[in-house]
């Protein structure tokens, strides 16, 4: 059953709502959620790297192996040797944190930088970037990463440099994007001609005014990705080694306890990973619908 | 398909053949690069490993005496390559080449295996979504999808094996093709491709992807004129709609699915290129991990191949250049 | 019209809804039209005048919004006669305010669901349309013979891929298309807008429906295939004789074609009768956008007589904000002192003046 009403009298112009009446209601829940999340990382991160924890995340207490959720004194649990789940998973944040950002930073620089020359250059240089693209997209990453592994070391940093640098293709072809878009348009032209310097088009014009929600979101994605990435090496024994905690190696070392019927240990960490990455997918997503103005009923 | 239309395929076919090889230079030049950059200076190693005998090597080492420029090394390796020699691994002191493809092979399988699990839930929630909107059933299937899509796929697996051994009483004594419980062997096999099917984070997109995609053909002006004429809708927009968007995203997807197929091979024991790879990792042995990350490159391409074969065969304006 | 006409639309109500006005666009707002058996009825009214949106309504092809709320489609045919809009009451629920509906709730499924069982046997069998834009309304990923072919294995009694080939060459010649048998297999890339526009008006044909409603038939095309497309129109009614609805915002393929005019203005018709009576300047009785609308054509004629173009003043009706009273009042330069009180403040009702000759306006009834 579908309702439509219009209540008689004024008509609005849509450009005059507020942009959370003019947002689908989906959306803002997903933005909800993402800035949630992002917020809850970031803090964390912080209290981590201060050292500020509930409890010390490598103080073994064999009293209270395997403690649920909701113990007194252990908000949520323990681990297989009595170890402080909450204060684990905000130390595991630790190790994907800034490598993630450092993965953010490489792919929206050097992703602009290469877009905008693209956007600016002809169709010789694009061929050439099309070329680049299909050849860093040939590799699966986890495969290119081991690589890199196997040949260098098992860095979490050259590891986030591989990661960034696999993202500049994506980044750099959707700023071409938005450049022919605004060529198209002749905005660029216009400014030109109305003698507008070109660091202030670029810095000022394309970039912050029309770009920089498609840069917002490249830096959920990439996070997300880097979270995936971090904890899936990690899992794999190639990252954060024990007893240090990282979300990756936190569900393998609770493995053997899961097959036993004792989930805690490796289920805490593994729903930290769920619900962080779906924060910075939906976090993306939501914006990418409120800011492009999508989404029919 | 009528013989005018073949000799214009087969132009734009090879030419698309064409580019499939010069991005697999490119591939072998990355890893080239890579390898040569690293300080343990493994590319020695790599082309050592392509000679047979230990006297050739000896002689080599001698004749190499002064390190050769890099363009040498990389075409001798490259001709190596081509003529089957992908060298020999440090650890087993086998022929690269020949385990490589066993393993290919059954990582060929999980991943073609998984993908069919992919889409078949992935098809028919888009396509529900697509032509009814989003509804009380739709919202709630999408909204899952997020969260399966977020889902580390090592848990997921961790659930399924723990249901499946504790719950349906099987108890296995390892997994993969050395299991002992031969009446469910076939079963166990089907595990890992389930997993990696819906873990491999892909799910949510590839929903939208071809939610989208259906949408928009089902508002094009020849979708009207076929329902107005009173024919079958979903015949007119098989070939925009799905068809072609379909082999687009599973092109686009195997790179994902191949990650994901290292991490489920090692859970399930899967004797893959995934887990050799990890392996490999661990033992810096340098052939292996070389030939398959460029095995994997050219996965990923044969994809790629696949999906323009499908659309030009579709596609009647394709074949015109 | 003493027989029962083919198609009677009565009162047809087709809403959109603007989620960024949070208001219903009105696109047929009450239109109510005729055609009488064997006759070609020439709808003409200018873009947005909701000439195109009746005739999807007609077939069932509106997608969003609310879509169809209200009102009757009569379809007689040697076949069969029924309602097209049979049951829409059931699944409809109008709210009105003040004479203006201002609430629709709809169950657009259910209606969906007993729709398509109605029109499932209509569509292509008996009524078929063409359309504008005859590049993108045929499909370009299967050959123009193809369709063509579809069209009549689906509705006539030709089954086999052979035969509806054979058929099918012949409906491509009499569209006057060169080398059908050539053209058969050719994808609609490969085809101009005119050919393209043939080979939609040998698709509907073919399938042998009883109804042709042709949607712009030679908007976006070159003026002199435009003048071909009119002249296969032409040999095509008088080889064929079939009923048919012309829908155009060109006024002399209308005349060319129509036996009757109706014109359409803001989602209602403004004027409906024979075409002599309505196209011809000698006329008296019209209604002012009528007359206007002729005054506008830039012909030979209208050139000597004023010297100018001469344009209708003020902007197109907004379909949202429709105004009370008369929808052409703040254009209409025929107004006078007598009638102004009521082209102002009510909306007067297609009234018949002389048999079969109706109009919507208060200088010719009170």
């Amino acid at each position: 059953m579908k309702h439509y009403s219009q209540i008689s009298g004024e008509i609005s112009e849509f450009s005059d709502l507020p942009f959370w009446k003019k947002a689908d209601g989906v959306d803002l829940v997903y933005v909800g959620y993402g800035v949630l999340i992002v917020a809850l990382v970031v803090v964390s991160y912080i209290f981590g790297s201060f050292n500020l924890l509930p409890r010390d995340p490598q103080d073994i207490d064999l009293q209270l192996m395997m403690a649920p959720p909701g113990t007194p004194g252990r908000l949520l649990g323990t681990d297989f040797m009595g170890r402080d789940m909450l204060s684990r998973l905000i130390v595991g944040i630790q190790a994907y944190f800034l490598p993630g950002l450092l993965a953010i930073f490489i792919a929206l620089f050097f992703g602009t930088s290469l877009g905008v020359l693209a956007g600016y250059q002809g169709e010789k240089f694009n061929t050439g970037i099309t070329y680049f693209t299909n050849l860093i997209d040939s590799f699966p990453r986890l495969v290119l990463i081991l690589l890199v592994i196997a040949a260098f070391k098992p860095d979490i940093y050259y590891i986030m440099l591989v990661v960034g640098l696999t993202n500049v293709p994506v980044v750099a072809s959707l700023i071409k994007g938005k450049i022919q878009f605004l060529k198209q348009k002749n905005f660029i032209e216009a400014d030109i001609a109305l003698g507008v310097p070109t660091r202030t088009i670029i810095l000022k014009h394309i970039l912050w005014h029309n770009c920089r929600s498609l840069l917002i979101i490249q830096a959920t994605l990439g996070m997300a990705e880097a979270i995936l990435m971090e904890t899936s090496l990690s899992y794999l024994g190639f990252g954060v080694q024990e007893p240090t905690p990282s979300w990756g190696n936190m569900v393998q070392s609770g493995a053997n306890y899961f097959m036993q019927g004792k989930f805690w240990p490796s289920t805490a960490p593994a729903l930290a990973i769920l619900f962080t990455i779906l924060g910075f997918h939906l976090l993306g997503d939501g914006l990418n619908n409120i800011l492009e103005g999508k989404r029919s009923t | 398909m009528k013989l005018s239309a073949i000799r214009p395929i087969a132009l734009v076919l090879s030419r698309e053949l064409m580019i499939t090889v010069l991005l697999l230079l490119g591939v072998s030049f990355v890893v080239f690069v890579i390898l040569f950059a690293s300080p343990g200076d493994p590319f020695s190693v790599l082309l050592e490993g392509q000679l047979s005998t230990a006297e050739v090597r000896a002689g080599v080492r001698e004749a190499m005496g002064v390190p050769q420029p890099w363009y040498f090394q990389y075409l001798a390796w490259l001709a190596g390559m081509l003529t089957g020699n992908f060298g020999t691994s440090i650890r087993m002191g086998l022929p690269v080449l020949p385990e490589m493809l066993r393993v290919g092979l059954n990582t060929l399988i999980l991943t073609i295996g998984s993908l069919i699990i992919t889409l078949l839930i992935a098809v028919p929630i888009a396509l529900y979504s697509a032509v009814r909107g989003t509804n009380k059933i739709s919202w709630p299937l999408t909204m899952s999808s997020y969260v399966i899509s977020a889902l580390p796929v090592f848990w997921l697996a961790y659930i399924v094996i723990y249901f499946f051994t504790h719950k349906l009483g099987l108890f296995p004594i390892a997994f993969g093709f050395s299991s002992a419980g031969q009446k469910y062997r076939w079963l166990y096999q089907l595990l890992p491709i389930f997993v990696l099917g819906v873990g491999n984070g892909t799910i949510s997109e590839v929903i939208r992807y071809l939610r989208q995609e259906m949408g928009r053909v089902m508002a094009e002006d020849y979708i009207r004129s076929a329902r107005a004429k009173g024919a079958s809708v979903w015949k007119h927009a098989f070939k925009e709609g799905l068809l072609i968007p379909v082999t687009e995203i599973i092109a686009s997807k195997i790179p994902f699915i191949l990650g994901g197929a290292v991490i489920v091979e090692q859970v399930f024991n899967w004797p893959g290129m995934g887990r050799m790879a990890w392996q490999a990792a661990q033992d810096r042995d340098y052939p292996v991990i070389m030939g398959i990350a460029i095995l994997a490159a050219v996965f990923v391409r044969m994809g790629s191949l696949f999906q323009s074969v499908v659309y030009i065969a579709v596609n009647p304006r394709a074949s015109k250049k | 019209m003493t027989t029962a006409p083919m198609l009677k639309i009565e009162d047809l109500r087709t809403y959109f809804y603007s989620r960024s006005k949070q208001a219903f666009v009105r696109s047929v707002d009450g239109v109510s039209l005729e055609i009488a058996k064997g006759e070609t009825l020439g709808v003409v009214g200018e873009s947005g005048s909701g000439k195109s949106i009746t005739a999807l309504s007609v077939l069932g092809l509106i997608s969003t919004g609310p879509g169809v709320i209200g009102g009757k489609i009569g379809f007689k045919s040697d076949q069969t006669q029924k309602n097209l809009l049979q049951d829409l009451g059931d699944f409809v629920k109008l709210t009105t305010k003040n004479g203006k509906i201002m609430e629709v709730s709809k169950d657009v499924l259910g209606w969906e669901r007993n729709a398509e069982r109605i029109m499932s046997k209509v569509r292509g069998k008996e009524i078929a349309m063409t359309f504008q834009n005859p590049k993108s309304s045929l499909n370009p990923f299967t050959s123009v013979g193809k369709q063509i072919t579809e069209a009549i294995r689906l509705h006539t009694s030709i089954k086999t891929e052979q035969e509806a080939k054979e058929r099918a060459l012949t409906w491509l010649g009499r569209v006057k298309i060169d080398s059908p048998r050539l053209r058969f297999d050719n994808y609609p890339y490969g085809l101009s807008g005119g050919m393209c526009q043939r080979v939609m008006i040998a698709m509907a044909l073919a399938s042998e429906p009883s109804l042709l409603i042709a949607d712009e038939p030679t908007t976006g095309l070159d003026a002199t295939i435009q003048s071909k497309i009119v002249d296969l129109l032409v040999e095509l009614k008088s080889e064929l004789g079939i009923t048919t609805m012309l829908i155009s915002h060109d006024i002399s393929i209308i005349s060319r074609l129509s036996d009757s005019v109706a014109v359409m203005y803001g989602g209602t018709v403004f004027e409906s009768g024979p075409a002599k009576h309505i196209l011809s300047t000698g006329f008296k009785s019209k209604h002012p956008y009528t007359s206007a609308l002729l005054a506008s054509i830039p012909s030979a004629q209208n050139i000597r007589e004023k010297g100018y173009l001469q344009a209708i003043e003020g902007d197109v009706l907004d379909t949202i904000n429709i105004p009370e009273g008369c929808r052409f009042y703040s254009r209409c330069n025929r107004v006078t002192g007598k009638t102004r009180e009521k082209c102002a403040r009510q909306e007067p009702d297609l009234h018949e003046i002389i048999s079969g000759h109706k109009v919507r306006c208060w200088l010719y009834f009170d």
